[in-house]
């Protein structure tokens, strides 16, 4: 399979040069790197411009209702652990509307790839600000919205208990493809923090700006240590990379790795 | 440890008379911790071993813990849903905790009443206490004027029911050592208030009732919904804890993952709904269950369910609302919201419970049609049904479902508009070449999403469509009660089926209609029923009248009488005769 065999026949209605098409992009090269069938492949989301993402994916789609794309995939994943299935959606879905139900995915664990596209704008209802817009960018773009400080998903994320954190920035996309791959294969809850610049409520240099604010973590960099994680993830500057891995540990024989009874999960026995 | 002695006014051991010759109602009033509800529960077992039927409810505060406590238990010959209108035996350990269950408690003139020897009160007048014989029994255990602990009252008392009801004390020793075995010392203790409790000598008797011999099954009306859900095929389940509801949640815990489904405790209502959708749109039967507050926040996606065609089944528990409302008490003001809720056109199944017996069998309904007609199902339960324990005969086999068609290669698009009845073969996940977006946003037949006017109007009518195959499907999904001749009609829904069992039993003169689907709702059958109808009236528990309204839409009720009350406690027939006379 190649990447644009992951692709629908649906042409994208995003603007030209919207960071989503990065995304898109580099979803569908991690999923040729792993050889998902289509057929196993279940892509959802909310309501957004990057909630539209489903659509243009040959897969199980499902775009459906803003902020509860992981309720959904939850609920699907529980049911057919044998989908792979990735989560998409944008700053305003996951961080406003849907960001009671991050901190329970996180901790429920169930494996789920939840992938966000963070242009720090509400693109689909015309350029308001959002829960990770900052505050020069606000005051600069005359953004409606109050003067509150960002929040920080990748320590929001770090805080939930979740053990996979990565970030991207969609204008990179030979980096964007391994984390990605590299969150897909995360046998638990993963998450993926994507940058990207919003080319209509943002100045064209918006991306750009952030991008020379990003450091690619190094090699080396220790990612299982917590608090490590926790320094890269701080501050002004956007760490790009795994920022932490925690080891998801054996599975359990029923192919889960976690003890789901702990979490809330009940799965059924299978009868032969 | 004192013994009993009869109070010295009392004749001994009297035999008195009942209400109902077929039935005993026994009940308890004490404080939460008493165990008042252990009791009901007893005694509903012991009637179950001698193939009695019977029903118990439970009455408490607002807060489900604390607070004054009460059960009433029913035993009868026949099978009742209903927990009868008085009470034949009233034990109460306090005289002052009767305050709360004005209107959940009445005598008659052939009533006995068991009170504690050191109890100086008296009961209030509303009870009916003209005719009682009242009997004392040293339930506390005074030491220098302070109560001490002592035998267990709620053993005590299920001691002197037992010899009340004229059954056997082995019954009750079997009974408490089937529930207490394990734990030796409690049992231990247990079985001495027991049979402390039964050798009153001088406890008033009443004539055996006699049960069939056969063992007899107990369920609640959540663990109904649960396992009549688990026999259609259920097999993901996602919930969130509310009053009166939860006990589903935590049957399924229990019981799902061994018929090979799954439970999600969710974080929310919202959440829960939305699992529930992502486990069908996988093509797994699914389901969640809630009470109002919860309803509520699952709206939005239920209009998702019908958009995407995503099968759901939603039972909700109602309660008394606005808001918090009251969570334990019983109330059918949902229906407004179960009818009408959600922005746009939604096509959307209501369907009311009867009785803890018909739980199960229209959950069978209830995912035939969701799964048939690819369409969120709304199962109106309520607190009196949830969490009444009922006796019913054995368990018959399920009968066989409707099962949701599935797509093969070379199948329609999934959304096509050639299609009779609206539905199109379900794409499940795993089929190669099944790929295809579902989605909130209008679609076209081939799933692409789409702003085009003509495609939403096109689209809304086959929506729609499935209500009319459905309204056909389900034409006869309706209750009659009473004699055909009777020229009085009473309409109703829901858990009033068993007030209107016993109504039209003391009452010839009168007929009912319940449906068990409420939308679409079985017109025809109601039209052919109200034929010959004289006086007829529309009954439930909301306050604004809100099934008589919804009457008024399907046909002309000119004439019909409204007869409703708030909830709080499930209508009685005194209830009902007060609301026929003022109807009038």
């Amino acid at each position: 399979m190649k990447p644009k065999d992951y692709r629908s026949e649906l042409e994208p209605v995003w603007c030209t040069a919207c960071g989503a098409f990065g995304v898109l992009k580099a979803i569908t090269q991690a999923l040729t790197d792993l050889e998902v069938p289509p057929e196993k492949l279940a892509m959802v989301s909310g309501i957004g411009c990057t909630s539209r993402l489903p659509g243009y994916t040959n897969a199980y789609s499902f775009n459906s209702l803003h902020g509860r794309s992981l309720p959904i995939a939850t609920g699907l994943k529980v049911a057919r652990p044998d989908m792979r299935t990735l989560v998409v959606g944008g700053d305003g879905d996951g961080f406003s509307i849907g960001l009671g139900h991050i901190f329970h995915a996180a901790k429920r664990n169930v494996d789920l790839t939840y992938i966000v596209l963070d242009n720090g704008v509400y693109g689909l209802t015309k350029g308001q600000a959002s829960p990770t817009t900052e505050t020069k960018f606000k005051q600069r773009r005359g953004l409606a919205g109050p003067d509150e400080a960002p929040l920080n998903p990748v320590m929001l994320l770090l805080a939930s208990g979740c053990g996979f954190v990565a970030r991207g920035h969609a204008g990179n996309l030979p980096h964007l493809r391994t984390v990605i791959r590299e969150a897909i294969q995360y046998p638990a809850f993963s998450f993926v923090h994507v940058l990207a610049g919003c080319v209509t409520y943002q100045k064209p240099e918006y991306a750009d700006e952030i991008y020379h604010r990003c450091d690619v973590l190094p090699e080396n960099f220790p990612n299982d240590d917590f608090i490590a994680a926790s320094e890269a993830a701080r501050g002004e500057r956007f760490s790009l990379g795994v920022i932490y891995k925690k080891s998801p540990g054996e599975p359990l024989p029923d192919g889960s790795v976690t003890d789901d009874d702990d979490m809330g999960i009940w799965r059924g026995i299978q009868v032969s | 440890m004192s013994t009993s002695k009869p109070a010295a006014h009392h004749p001994p051991g009297p035999t008195v008379r009942r209400g109902d010759p077929d039935s005993a109602v026994v009940s308890l009033v004490g404080s939460g911790g008493e165990g008042a509800a252990l009791f009901g529960e007893l005694i509903l077992s012991m009637a179950a071993r001698q193939g009695l039927y019977g029903v118990m409810v439970q009455s408490y505060g607002p807060q489900i813990r604390g607070g004054e406590s009460a059960s009433l238990v029913r035993v009868s010959r026949r099978e009742v849903c209903h927990e009868g209108e008085e009470t034949d035996l009233l034990i109460c350990f306090r005289t002052p905790d009767m305050g709360r269950f004005r209107g959940f408690i009445r005598l008659h003139e052939g009533s006995v009443v068991t009170l504690d020897s050191k109890d100086t009160g008296d009961l209030p007048e509303w009870v009916g206490t003209a005719g009682v014989h009242t009997y004392r029994f040293p339930f506390t255990n005074i030491v220098d004027g302070h109560e001490v602990a002592g035998d267990p009252k709620n053993m005590l008392a299920l001691g002197l029911a037992c010899r009340y009801l004229g059954w056997d004390a082995d019954l009750g020793r079997h009974e408490l050592r089937q529930r207490f075995g394990n734990r030796p010392a409690l049992l231990s203790k247990d079985l001495d208030a027991f049979d402390r409790g039964y050798g009153s000598q001088d406890m008033p008797t009443m004539p055996h009732l006699q049960g069939s011999g056969r063992n007899l099954h107990i369920e609640t009306g959540n663990e109904a919904v649960a396992r009549g859900a688990m026999q259609a095929g259920l097999r993901f389940f996602a919930g969130y804890p509310i009053t009166p509801s939860s006990e589903i949640l935590e049957t399924l815990i229990d019981e799902l993952p061994g018929h090979g489904g799954s439970v999600v405790q969710a974080e929310d209502e919202i959440s829960a709904l939305g699992m529930v959708l992502g486990a069908s749109f996988g093509g797994v039967k699914a389901m969640t269950a809630t009470s109002g507050p919860g309803l509520s926040l699952m709206t939005e996606m239920m209009g998702l369910s019908a958009k995407s065609e995503i099968p759901a089944v939603i039972v909700d528990c109602q309660r008394a609302g606005p808001a918090t409302g009251m969570p334990s008490r019983t109330e059918q003001s949902d229906l407004n919201h179960a009818l009408y809720s959600g922005h746009g056109d939604l096509p959307r199944v209501v369907m009311g419970v009867m009785d803890v017996v018909h739980a199960r069998d229209i959950m069978h309904k209830a995912f035939s049609i969701s799964e048939g007609y690819q369409v969120p199902v709304l199962v109106l339960s309520d607190a009196y049904i949830a969490q009444r324990h009922q006796i019913r005969d054995e368990v018959p086999p399920p009968p066989a479902q409707v099962n949701r068609s599935v797509w093969r290669e070379d199948g329609p698009t999934r959304f096509n508009l050639d299609t009779a009845d609206g539905v199109v073969p379900f794409r499940v996940p795993g089929t190669p070449g099944g790929q295809y977006l579902a989605a909130g946003i209008e679609q076209t037949p081939a799933g692409t999403p789409s702003a085009d006017t003509t495609i939403h109007a096109l689209m809304g009518e086959k929506r729609w469509r499935k209500m009319d195959a459905i309204a056909e499907h389900t034409e006869s999904w309706f209750r009659v009660l009473g004699k055909p001749g009777a020229t009085r009609g009473i309409i109703a829904w829901g858990s009033n089926y068993g007030l209107l069992c016993e109504w039209v039993k003391a009452h010839p003169e009168y007929r009912a209609f319940v449906p068990e689907i409420l939308m679409p709702f079985p017109i025809k059958g109601l039209e052919e029923w109200r034929k010959g109808l004289g006086w007829t009236g529309a009954l439930e528990l909301a306050h604004t009248g809100q099934f008589y309204k919804y009457l008024k839409t399907l046909t002309d009720v000119e004439g019909t009488r409204s007869l409703k009350r708030s909830g709080g406690l499930p209508l009685s027939m005194v209830d009902l005769d007060r609301l026929i006379r003022q109807a009038d």
